[in-house]
């Protein structure tokens, strides 16, 4: 690969990203300085791009909707994405679509750490029985 | 060859076989632990009679002030003899009442002695002894046992449903020279001999007493002489002053 | 039936042992002309006559094993654990039942005596069953312990591999003792207790030789207040605590030495605790107060430390309910409250469980408002010097001290129910002293017989005035003792009582023969009781009556004395405490505190005598130490207590009392003549001549007493096995 080719990247890369604002913030929100072909996107926004020039394991990559801001993560990622993002299977699920069964349920992502998270409950009796005051009124 | 392998078997087989029932061995047909029933609860009517009571205070009259509790023993059998040869736990009340005893201390006298009946018996109570000396001397304990058996119909333990006969089996009874013997009520019939069992029992269904003492099996003897006449004591016993020396 | 001769014999043993223990320690061998000289393994040992041959080498500090033997029990000698071999003798000897002779030559430790032991626990456990890993007394079993001392590691009974081993059926005896009777080995030590020590001859053995049962032969429960003492006294696993059944084991529990509240006799006590939670309660040794006993209230009542409890602060809202809420709204609000209103209309009233520390920070906290309203729930009459001098209130002769007296005279008491181990100690000397008992009140069964003498004042009066028999024999008596009970000093009326109970003791004093002996004695109910009135405390809340308070401070007081109506306004009534009873329901705000295994704290028992019982575990929740509360609130109020540290509370008790500075010891006290004289206000001693009569009366009302006790489960069983027992024909009581 000679040099020129090098530069012929970048600039393909700042052009995919409209120029060289864009790609700068494109590196500062996803640390991503790639190009490649839009290969689809989900219903939550993210999308999913492949190039083969760069070696197996970098070549397909996500890129999450501006709307998520820096909190990103790969729980957002929905399963049938998940399996061609990590190489379970070579076809997309835009090109292939899994068949859709009654009993699958919608993607959610991670919410630990929000406050809709998980609380698992107690099953057994408090050490203590606190006091509960008798209602005066009723 | 054959014979000694099946027997090694048999007695390989057997052995597992009694290992596998592993309840505890019942060292007496008694509960020692009351239960009320119909028959002997705490409200079972219990009064020692006039003349009764009168020998109670002679009883108690016996023994110290302040000691009256070593009257219990008396007191109790007193109320069993009252008491169709039974003792109810009314009975065992009242008595700890008389002596001010704790009712526990009564409990445990009652408990500890097995002449103590406390459940009801039948109007003749038999108890045949069948320790050694009695199973081994004369026809043996076995066979009277099963005369008495075959006789009122009943097993050890269990009283005949008229009321009149309840069979037990008990340790030795001191007669052990009249063997084989039967204790029934407070009359020992001693050296039996089926056909005496059998008439005894008969008799007593009839209503009549049979003579007490020994029976036919050694001859109708007096008491516990030998069958061969007396072997000592036999000359007529000496005055005083026998074998004294002349000089004293 | 326990006052014979083989009995009286035995405490005579007992007092020999403790004047050898003394003569060993000089440790010389200068023997007093009437001890006997014993060879303990060649040691020699100088016992006095009648020792028995195990206490001998208890002196020679040799312990010999036993099951069947217990210092404070007959002498049973069923066990044969305790064999040893005596030099001339063809058979080893049973060492608890001997007594020593002259000259002999005792070996605790050879070929014979260690065949005799093997032997013996050979024998012991061809019945026991091998269910050590889930038997309750795992890890403090005396017979788990002494087989892996003295036992041998095999049997040769192997007969039981076939036939089993023998089976006995459990026992019902209530819902405080789990009674697993196959592993019982016959020591009879729990009879022995209940017809010695407890009074109540229910246990007893029925059947004999393999046979043979410990129990009750017919189904009843064992209806005793000290009944949980068994549960100690059981070598082996066959009585054991139903409340505590397989939920600890010993060696998983830290054990904290603590001190009971339930009564005012302050038994010492050990809490287990493991995880942050109390897991039972067992006796301490103090020899002076509870010698090993406890009653069931104090050993079993701690469940009700874990139920109905206050774990944050509630103000009540408008609308009148109680919001739970945090430290700083509710100390807010109090401070709004108190800002609001005079000074000198505060009020502070002390619960039955309070200690000393919550006591004085209270008192200095209200005294620094203004006011000088503090009482106690508990009254007690004011008549003459009140209770400005100890010796008015408190149990002069000491509970040891009973063991001397010839002579009691029990007044509106009933101590079998109000201080169960007072009960344990007179019917002690009942036994063993040949003591006279005589009782004015209610016909109670107290576990040994007294003279009852009504219930009318016109005896005490009689008495008082020597025309009656008793007078008589209270003048005669060597030291008569006569205990009054708190209870029947809570009516109005009770000042004449007081009176006359004094007179009869200052009648009974000036005719005896020992100037020191001290007649009057006051047997409290509540733990905070001596206390609070040492620290100056008002008995009764009919001060507050009479002064119609504005805010009052209720400090775990709960018994409901204080009624609305008796508050002036409504600006409120705060209270500080650890459960949610009828002080926490009638307060506008409730801060929560920490019970009595849950801070370390002084506590005053009947005697006078100051005790510190440590935590154990820490307060639920947001509660806190009582007296962290107090003094946090006093600076939110702006009166600044001057203390910050535990010591420093210390300090300041020390200050107001010095007993309070001496734990452990009862302060002789004095001045009684004198305080008998002081006459402050004559016309306070009247009263109607109403019966005198204690309000315990039944087993069933003991349970159930204080805010802990009323909280346990365990208690509420009890008070439900024992409604049902009533109904059994075996419960009623014997005639006698």
């Amino acid at each position: 690969m000679s040099l020129l080719q090098k530069f012929a990247n970048i600039g393909k890369v700042i052009k995919q990203n409209n120029g060289i604002v864009g790609t700068y913030l494109k590196l500062f929100r996803i640390d991503a300085f790639k190009w490649g072909d839009l290969v689809g996107e989900d219903k939550y926004g993210n999308k999913y791009y492949q190039n083969n020039y760069y070696f197996y394991g970098r070549n397909r990559w996500v890129e999450f909707p501006l709307s998520v801001g820096h909190d990103y993560d790969a729980s957002q990622i929905p399963a049938e994405w998940h399996r061609w993002l990590q190489y379970i299977c070579d076809e997309p699920p835009s090109q292939l679509p899994l068949p859709k069964r009654k009993w699958m349920a919608d993607h959610v992502e991670n919410l630990s750490g929000t406050d809709r998270c998980y609380v698992p409950y107690s099953t057994t009796r408090p050490k203590i029985e606190a006091w509960v005051p008798p209602k005066r009124n009723s | 060859m054959l014979s000694s392998v099946c027997r090694a078997v048999v007695s390989k087989t057997s052995h597992q076989l009694r290992s596998i029932c592993r309840s505890a061995a019942v060292a007496s047909d008694k509960s020692f632990v009351h239960r009320d029933s119909p028959d002997n609860n705490p409200d079972t009517p219990f009064q020692f009679t006039p003349e009764n009571l009168k020998r109670c205070e002679t009883i108690i009259a016996n023994y110290p002030k302040g000691h009256e509790a070593a009257a219990c023993l008396p007191l109790l059998d007193l109320a069993q003899r009252q008491n169709d040869n039974w003792l109810p736990i009314s009975a065992m009340h009242k008595v700890a009442e008389m002596l001010k005893m704790p009712r526990m201390r009564v409990y445990e006298v009652a408990t500890f002695y097995t002449m103590f009946n406390r459940e009801p018996v039948g109007k003749y109570f038999i108890q045949i002894c069948t320790t050694t000396p009695c199973m081994l001397g004369g026809v043996g304990s076995d066979v009277i046992l099963d005369a008495i058996r075959e006789n009122i119909g009943i097993d050890v333990g269990h009283t005949t449903d008229d009321k009149m006969f309840t069979l037990a089996e008990v340790e030795c009874l001191g007669a052990c020279v009249n063997a084989p013997m039967v204790q029934i009520n407070d009359d020992y019939y001693e050296d039996l001999t089926v056909e005496d069992m059998h008439k005894i029992l008969n008799d007593l269904k009839k209503g009549v007493k049979p003579k007490a003492g020994p029976q036919s099996g050694q001859n109708h003897r007096f008491a516990s002489e030998p069958k061969t006449g007396l072997t000592a004591l036999s000359e007529p016993p000496t005055g005083p002053g026998f074998g004294v020396r002349a000089d004293l | 039936m326990l006052r014979l001769w083989p009995v009286r014999q035995l405490s005579r043993i007992q007092n020999a042992l403790g004047l050898t223990q003394t003569a060993f320690k000089s440790s010389q061998p200068a023997p007093a002309p009437d001890l006997v000289e014993v060879f303990i393994d060649d040691k020699q040992v100088f016992v006095e006559p009648g020792t028995t041959v195990l206490q001998a080498c208890a002196t020679a500090g040799v312990e010999i094993p036993r099951f069947c033997y217990h210092d404070r029990l007959s002498i049973a000698g069923n066990c044969r654990m305790c064999l040893v071999e005596v030099e001339k003798s063809a058979k080893p000897i049973a060492s608890c039942a001997m007594p020593v002779m002259k000259g002999m030559k005792v070996k605790t430790d050879s070929p014979l005596t260690r065949k005799a032991r093997e032997g013996v626990m050979e024998f012991l456990l061809v019945n026991h069953p091998l269910d050590c890993p889930i038997c309750d007394q795992g890890g403090e079993c005396d017979l788990q312990d002494q087989s892996m001392a003295f036992g041998s590691d095999r049997s040769r009974f192997t007969d039981n591999a076939f036939t089993g081993k023998r089976a006995v059926e459990d026992k019902n005896i209530g819902p405080l003792i789990k009674t697993i009777m196959t592993r019982c080995i016959h020591c009879t030590r729990c009879i022995r207790f209940a017809s010695e020590v407890a009074g109540v001859d229910d246990l007893g053995t029925s059947g004999r030789g393999t046979e043979m049962q410990v129990g009750t032969y017919v189904e009843k429960m064992f209806k005793s207040e000290l009944s949980g003492n068994v549960i100690d006294l059981c070598p082996v696993g066959a009585l054991t605590s139903k409340p505590y059944a397989f939920t600890t084991r010993p060696w998983e529990t830290r054990r904290i030495e603590s001190i009971d509240v339930m009564d005012a006799v302050g038994s010492n006590i050990v809490v287990s605790m493991r995880t942050n939670e109390v897991m039972r309660i067992l006796p301490r040794l103090n020899e002076d107060i509870n010698e090993e006993w406890i009653s069931d209230k104090t050993r079993f009542a701690y469940d009700g430390l874990k139920r109905q409890r206050l774990t944050t602060p509630f103000v009540r809202n408008s609308k009148g309910d109680l919001i739970p809420t945090d430290w700083e709204t509710a100390f807010f609000d109090i401070a709004d409250r108190v800002k609001n209103i005079v000074p000198s209309s505060i009020a502070g009233i002390a619960g039955c469980h309070t200690d000393l520390e919550t006591l004085v920070c209270l008192k200095d906290m209200v005294n620094r408002l203004g006011s000088e309203l503090l009482c106690t729930e508990e009254s007690f009459p004011m008549i003459n010097s009140g209770t400005d001098f100890r010796s008015n209130y408190v149990m002069n002769t000491t509970i040891a001290g009973i063991e001397e007296s010839d002579l009691v005279f029990l007044v509106g008491t009933n101590p079998r129910l109000e201080g169960s181990l007072v009960n344990a100690r007179i019917r002690k000397s009942w036994v063993h002293n040949e003591m006279c008992v005589f009782a004015l009140g209610a016909p109670v069964d107290l576990s040994y017989d007294y003279q009852y003498l009504g219930d009318s004042f016109s005896v005490l009066k009689d008495i008082a005035d020597g025309t009656h028999v008793l007078a008589k024999a209270l003048a005669e008596a060597e030291k008569p003792m006569i205990i009054l009970g708190s209870d029947a000093l809570q009516k109005s009326d009770s000042n004449l009582i007081l009176d006359t109970v004094r007179s009869i003791a200052k009648n009974a004093k000036k005719a005896s023969k020992h100037p020191d002996w001290k007649v009057f004695n006051v047997l409290h109910r509540n733990a905070s009781q001596v206390g609070a009135l040492d620290m100056g405390y008002q008995p009764g809340v009919d001060i507050l009556k009479c002064n119609k308070p504005n805010l009052v401070f209720l400090v775990g007081a709960d018994a409901g004395k204080l009624t609305e109506d008796d508050i002036l306004g409504n600006s409120g009534v705060i209270y500080i405490g650890s459960h949610g009873d009828a002080g926490a329901q009638m307060a506008d705000v409730v801060l929560p505190g920490a019970a009595y295994t849950e801070k370390d704290a002084m506590y005053v028992n009947t005697e006078g005598r100051a005790q510190i019982g440590r935590q154990a575990v820490s307060p639920p929740g947001m509660a806190r130490h009582d007296w962290k509360i107090i003094r946090a609130l006093s600076e939110i109020l702006g009166v600044t207590l001057p203390y910050d540290k535990l010591s420093d509370v210390r300090s300041r008790l020390a200050e107001i009392s010095p007993t309070f500075d001496r734990p452990g010891r009862a302060e002789e006290t004095g001045f009684e003549d004198i305080s008998d004289n002081v006459v402050i206000d004559k016309m306070a001693v009247k009263g109607t001549e109403a019966p005198v009569a204690p309000v315990l009366l039944k087993l069933r009302d003991f349970y159930m007493t204080d805010p802990i006790s009323r909280a346990s489960p365990t208690m509420a069983k009890c008070v439900q096995a024992y409604d049902e027992s009533e109904k059994n024909p075996y419960s009623r009581p014997e005639a006698s």
